[in-house]
């Protein structure tokens, strides 16, 4: 279990994190998201010991997380937003140092990385230093390397970042299944059809805030199950009703095309941002 | 243990780039001996001045090799690359890490400075290095690879540990012992020399190789060089707000 108490973060004048509290379960999928400069990616630094807190404590299982808890360090494993990986060595450099760092045995990091890049389709180029790795194939091997160490709690800053539609979606099967094994995930991600497919609890953060915790559906049934895009010629206006029969009464009367939908948790995304900007 | 792991990764590191290492550990320190020592050509202390200059040239080299190894690689890993947030994530104990760091540094200033005193060897010198001088080499890229460690955690951005080398290495070079003696020097700023970790371990090494008796103060000036700028290298990795 992960739990954020009074949690913040302040860089000079700037609070990045402010006074979050938070309980993921174990086993749970959750997303942090919110948009650019609400403060996920400073969260995931403090989770990683990166960043330490301006204030509050973090803490896993019930233990509090510092820099030199070794022992509560071993059970995560962190996909930062960047390429967090030595240029110049080549993919099995790269698992080797990562499985050294965790006090794998040697016989145990050249199995599983074998596993790991051939689930991930790099096989045949895992000799090819980081350097000359194209994006998506950098963004896979970070993945190989966060399971290499089979981590209790996954910390994922934008992990798909970079991806192709098809890997993205490999991506996402891959996750759920580590989810089914009852890995822990967090997942801050800009792609919000990806918390909706994945998480099974939500956090919208803004201005280092949490605003509200819910489930997808829950944040969409707020909202209103069904949306009407009226389509401007300079604009899209979406109106969201709880009933289809109350979005099709809405769309009869409406004069320009439309287009009449299910919510997705985007329309939630964008809602509550432009309220948050308004206010 | 994170110590061998750390001294993994520099391996592989030297293994791949080992001829740019091996040329870039080479060549100024070569200059300097061909330059002054069989060039310009003269005597110091009633000895050529070769004799004077080669344990200076190698005690340099010593730093230049454990400084540059870890300060610019550092840097690089903290501030471009990003890896440095998974050896931070990971839970390799991070004075494992810094002690790692400070050996790999002073075994590739060691490495550096060994190179030296093999092109050097046709020229029949005389001069002695045995145990303790390697030792003595060995506790200066002590020193100076946790300097680059503790200039890499305070440098903001790629331009800083040039600039740190410009300001500091460079200078420490030149005046520490190496290409001449400070006794001629202003009474303060020979003061100020005499204190710095190069001119005691070019001082050190300098009377070994000529069999003459050492001042044993000078290993305990680096030891405490080593103790204190140890102490801020682990007080950046674990009090750090902002690694």
């Amino acid at each position: 279990m992960i739990e954020l108490r009074n949690l913040t973060k302040q860089y000079d004048r700037t609070v990045a994190v402010d006074n979050v509290s938070l309980t993921i379960e174990t086993g749970e999928f959750f997303g942090l998201l919110g948009s650019n400069g609400a403060g996920k990616t400073t969260t995931i630094g403090m989770l990683s010991t990166l960043l330490l807190p301006t204030a509050g404590e973090i803490y896993i299982d019930g233990q509090l997380l510092t820099r030199n808890r070794t022992d509560i360090k071993r059970k995560i494993s962190v996909i930062t937003q960047e390429y967090s990986m030595r240029q110049d060595m080549n993919m099995d450099e790269i698992m080797e140092y990562q499985g050294r760092l965790y006090y794998m045995p040697l016989r145990a990091i050249r199995e599983k990385t074998d596993y790991l890049l051939d689930f991930c389709g790099l096989t045949k180029d895992r000799k090819k230093t980081v350097r000359k790795l194209s994006g998506g194939m950098k963004r896979k091997l970070m993945v190989c390397r966060a399971l290499l160490t089979d981590p209790q709690i996954l910390l994922l800053d934008e992990p798909t970042v970079g991806m192709d539609a098809f890997a993205r979606r490999q991506m996402w099967d891959l996750l759920r299944r580590l989810n089914q094994q009852k890995l822990t995930i967090l997942l801050t991600t800009h792609y919000i059809e990806e918390a909706q497919m994945l998480c099974q609890r939500v956090a919208m953060m803004e201005k280092g805030k949490i605003l509200q915790v819910d489930t997808p559906a829950g944040f969409i049934r707020q909202l209103g199950d069904y949306a009407v895009d009226e389509i401007l010629p300079t604009l899209t206006h979406t109106s969201f009703f709880a009933t289809k029969a109350e979005a099709i009464a809405y769309a009869e009367q409406v004069s320009c095309n439309f287009q009449l939908r299910e919510t997705v948790l985007e329309d939630v995304f964008i809602a509550r941002s432009l309220r948050a900007r308004q206010e | 243990m994170g110590i061998i792991t750390i001294l993994w990764e520099k391996w592989v590191e030297f293994r791949r780039d080992f001829y740019k290492i091996t040329l870039a550990a080479m060549i100024a320190p070569m200059m300097y001996l061909l330059v002054f020592g069989l060039g310009v050509q003269n005597m110091s202390h009633g000895k050529p001045y070769l004799l004077y200059l080669i344990p200076g040239v190698v005690s340099l080299t010593t730093m230049n090799g454990s400084f540059n190894a870890i300060a610019q690689n550092l840097n690089v890993q903290r501030l471009y690359e990003k890896a440095f947030d998974q050896v931070m994530i990971s839970p390799t104990p991070l004075w494992q890490f810094v002690v790692g760091q400070i050996l790999a540094g002073a075994l590739r200033g060691l490495y550096a400075g060994g190179i030296i005193l093999l092109l050097v060897w046709p020229i029949h010198t005389g001069l002695i290095f045995n145990a303790l001088s390697f030792l003595v080499l060995f506790l200066n890229g002590c020193v100076f690879s946790v300097l680059g460690v503790v200039v890499s955690f305070l440098a903001k951005n790629h331009a800083d540990v040039p600039r740190f080398s410009t300001y500091f290495i460079m200078p420490m070079a030149y005046l520490c012992n190496t290409f001449f003696s400070t006794e001629n020097m202003p009474r303060a700023m020979r003061s100020v020399l005499a204190v710095l970790p190069l001119s005691e371990t070019s001082s050190i090494v300098r009377s070994i190789s000529y069999g003459e008796p050492y001042d044993p103060a000078g290993i305990l000036v680096l030891l405490a060089y080593l103790v204190v700028l140890t102490a801020v290298g682990l007080w950046f990795v674990y009090r750090k707000q902002n690694l």
